[in-house]
């Protein structure tokens, strides 16, 4: 049995990543400015307040040590995105710790919400498993108060009702922000999902226009004449600023690459180019499919694609067969001819097997994009579905 | 029940729409609990009974209005709605008790503001939460000190609430712009690839032609193989097959008329118009919201290249971090912009490629600030004749 609910495009599982890394940097920054802020008002109040300057010093190396920490990783971060991660966690951990060290040494009922600062400042990552360890900690510290140290919430003028209500608020605002942070980071997950897709949707797209566009029009680069003018571009580049053409050797192995030569073939006569380097030039071909070609085909269609502010977040950009608008019997009308659609296939899309399409509605991001009573009809009774297209169409492909 | 936490579960997959009902739904059960809650809490408040009751009617009034705009599918009314309940729950508690909860409140109400994730709505309910709990803090300072409290300590609650009031709304902004520019980035995306689908779906076209296959919105066969399958799925729903039979038939009256010419026409009525409207994007004839799901669904089963780290670079900087690489490259891409019909429409015939003027605008535009950096450019400026001169011969 799959499990429900993957990507129906398992490349932009990596790619997701590296967008949240992208962006983990700068929140880093946030909390270690945040996290400064926080050092320098305790620094503060103690100093304002005199209090005894080995508990002063004890809570700052506390600060310090986050702080320095957070530098080190973002330092690190550069080489490899894992220290931002681990920064993540540490600085949560670290923040968590240096409220409840605040809690002991102040002992006052004021201090109790500065675990509430810390849940705020670990919330800024956006990160599922920060935000366990936040409820984790928040959760803990809320009980060993209540329960170990009822004397930090001893008020002068406490209420009846106060012994029951303050563990209770606790409890719905512990419950609020944590739903609150899970339904966030679900959010944000949403929109980086979203912007891999779309990567991956052009990838695919600009693979099937390049073969549509092939096949159809039978045209194909002349290779050679373009690199024959790339080396005579080059000679005049060169001459123009008096040096040597330093373009030939690259310009060859290029051209080699076009031809699809191997990798060790061309090693024995260029034995000072690498496999990376190897690849890069082949990157940078104009075969097809290769990443050059995309490329200027990219630019040429780039060209006019202006958005209106208003069409950022709208909903009419979303393609599913689930709008809002539209009435049940539209949505059903959509379903059906979509599937239908598949089923036939045309003149450049092989027919869909029954199974093929039910794995990607049933188990993918698919799922979601269209009506939930539809396509739970659709799950109990594709068999149903199945036998209408085969009769109908006159063929059944399994 | 089992719906919803699934769909709580796997909101990563759901639009903004979805996710504001989810929201509002979580908000509006808590605000059923603590409603609940308030009930016996009351009888602890300052209040005269009559103020009380008062007080619980207009909220019993406010919960069903919260439930009326939801049902209505009114969600960002809704919202609203819902922030005003919490402050007015919160009023109701701070003037009622001068206890330690009360405060609490205070956070309750700020994290159901920071929820919805809106930067007005926290910028000025928010503002408006803390700017009551600084009152209230100050005002009943006397109830919220301990036995032996430290000194200042009023302040300590006063600057923790605007502390966490700032670190969200420094969250927020920071998502805010963050949204946004992820958000159109991916409009930009989906407006180039249905540029890109436009192309495909006329070479679609032109092999259906050549192939002599009729396409699916003129195939009885196909017709009515979708005309059943509505059916199937009406009448689960309990409705008149003939009906969705009619819809059906309107859908493929719109392929063969035209969309146009249905609005023009007054023998249908109004409705019927919207109807069309609304079918508009899943007709199979022109790139449609319908066309891009095929398209889109068909890819997965089309071979691609393993994925590897720059599967999405197009940055030419990137591709090729020395000069030499670069303008090799630069070289082969205005000669394909300039020896090949790039990005042409099919249909016409007097289609060429483009010429040095014009591809000297493309480059320049602000589009393609995406794949070449300022100092590609001002290379192909400085040496615009010699890509002329060479890389413009016929191939």
């Amino acid at each position: 049995m799959q499990n429900r609910q993957t990507h129906v495009f398992s490349e932009i599982e990596d790619y997701r990543e590296l967008l949240e890394n992208k962006h983990l940097r700068s929140k880093n920054r946030f909390v270690m400015i945040i996290t400064i802020i926080l050092g320098i008002a305790v620094l503060t109040y103690m100093a304002v307040a005199k209090y005894p300057l080995y508990t002063t010093l004890s809570l700052m190396t506390g600060f310090l040590l986050v702080i320095l920490i957070n530098f080190a990783c973002l330092a690190y971060g550069y080489e490899n995105h894992y220290f931002y991660q681990l920064n993540q966690y540490i600085t949560s951990f670290g923040i968590f710790c240096l409220a409840i060290a605040m809690i002991f040494i102040f002992k006052s009922p004021s201090m109790v919400a500065a675990l509430f600062i810390a849940y705020a400042i670990a919330a800024f990552y956006q990160d599922l498993k920060v935000m366990f360890i936040s409820n984790a900690f928040l959760l803990f510290s809320a009980i060993m108060i209540m329960a170990e140290f009822p004397e930090y919430l001893d008020f002068i003028n406490a209420s009846q009702e106060n012994d029951f209500a303050v563990p209770f608020f606790f409890l719905v605002f512990i419950l609020v922000l944590s739903i609150s942070s899970y339904i966030m980071v679900k959010q944000k997950r949403f929109f980086y999902n979203q912007i891999a897709l779309s990567k991956e949707t052009e990838f695919r797209n600009i693979d099937l226009l390049i073969d549509l566009e092939t096949e159809v029009t039978g045209r194909t680069i002349n290779l050679s004449k373009y690199y024959d003018n790339i080396l005579a571009f080059t000679d005049a580049f060169t001459k123009k600023i008096q040096m040597d053409n330093i373009f030939i050797k690259k310009i060859h192995i290029m051209q080699a690459l076009e031809n699809n030569t191997a990798y060790p073939l061309l090693h024995e006569k260029y034995p000072d180019f690498s496999k990376e380097e190897y690849d890069r030039l082949s990157d940078l071909s104009l075969g097809v499919h290769r990443k050059l070609l995309k490329l200027a085909m990219k630019i040429s269609y780039a060209k006019d694609v202006k958005i209106k502010k208003r069409e950022i977040f709208s909903e009419t950009q979303f393609k599913s067969f689930n709008h809002q608008s539209d009435s049940l019997e539209i949505k059903i009308l959509a379903f059906a001819v979509f599937y239908t659609a598949l089923r036939r296939g045309n003149a450049a899309m092989r027919p869909l097997t029954e199974a093929e399409i039910y794995n990607v509605l049933v188990y993918t991001d698919y799922y979601y994009y269209i009506d939930p009573r539809i396509i739970r009809i659709y799950q109990e009774n594709n068999q149903v579905f199945d036998d209408i297209v085969s009769d109908i169409l006159g063929k059944r492909v399994k | 029940m089992k719906n919803f936490l699934r769909k709580v579960f796997n909101a990563e997959f759901l639009p903004m729409s979805e996710v504001r009902k989810i929201k509002i739904t979580l908000v509006m059960a808590f605000l059923l609990v603590i409603t609940a809650v308030t009930i016996p809490f009351s009888l602890f408040f300052k209040y005269e009974l009559l103020t009380v009751i008062i007080v619980l009617i207009a909220l019993v009034i406010g919960f069903i209005l919260i439930l009326a705009l939801f049902r209505w599918h009114k969600i960002l009314a809704a919202e609203q709605i819902s922030i005003i309940y919490t402050i007015g729950l919160t009023v109701f508690y701070t003037l009622g008790t001068s206890s330690f909860y009360a405060y609490l409140f205070f956070y309750i109400a700020l994290t159901i503001i920071i929820f919805y994730q809106e930067l007005f709505s926290y910028l000025t309910y928010g503002t408006l939460v803390v700017g009551i709990g600084v009152y209230y803090i100050f005002t009943y300072q006397a109830d919220l000190v301990s036995m032996q409290d430290i000194s200042g300590s009023v302040y300590i609650y006063a600057f923790i609430l605007v502390m966490f009031y700032l670190i969200f709304l420094v969250q927020i902004l920071y998502n805010e712009k963050l949204y946004i520019d992820l958000n159109y980035d991916w409009v930009k995306m989906n407006r180039l690839i249905e540029k890109y689908q436009d192309r495909s779906l006329s070479y679609l076209v032109e092999l259906d032609k050549r192939q002599k296959r009729t396409p699916g919105y003129e195939d009885v066969k196909c017709q009515k193989a979708f005309g059943e399958i509505a059916v199937f799925l009406a009448e689960h729903f309990h409705e008149d097959g003939k009906d969705i039979l009619n819809l059906r038939d309107l859908y493929i009256y719109i392929h063969e008329r035209g969309l146009r010419r249905v609005l023009d026409n007054d023998e249908f009525s109004v409705s019927t118009k919207k109807i069309a409207n609304r079918l508009d994007k899943y007709l199979l004839n022109s790139r449609t919201d319908m066309i891009s799901m095929i398209f889109n669904f068909y890819t997965k089963f089309r071979e691609t290249l393993p994925y590897r780290d720059n599967r999405y670079e197009y940055n030419l900087c990137k591709l090729a971090p020395n000069h030499e690489e670069q303008i090799i490259a630069m070289a082969l891409v205005y000669q394909y912009l300039a020896n090949e019909i790039c990005n042409e429409d099919h249909w016409d015939p007097t289609d060429k490629p483009l010429s040095h003027q014009e591809i000297t605008e493309l480059l320049m535009a602000m589009e393609t600030e995406e794949f070449l950096n300022a100092e590609q450019i001002a290379f192909y400026k400085d040496n615009s004749d010699l890509f002329e001169q060479h890389l413009r011969k016929k191939t």
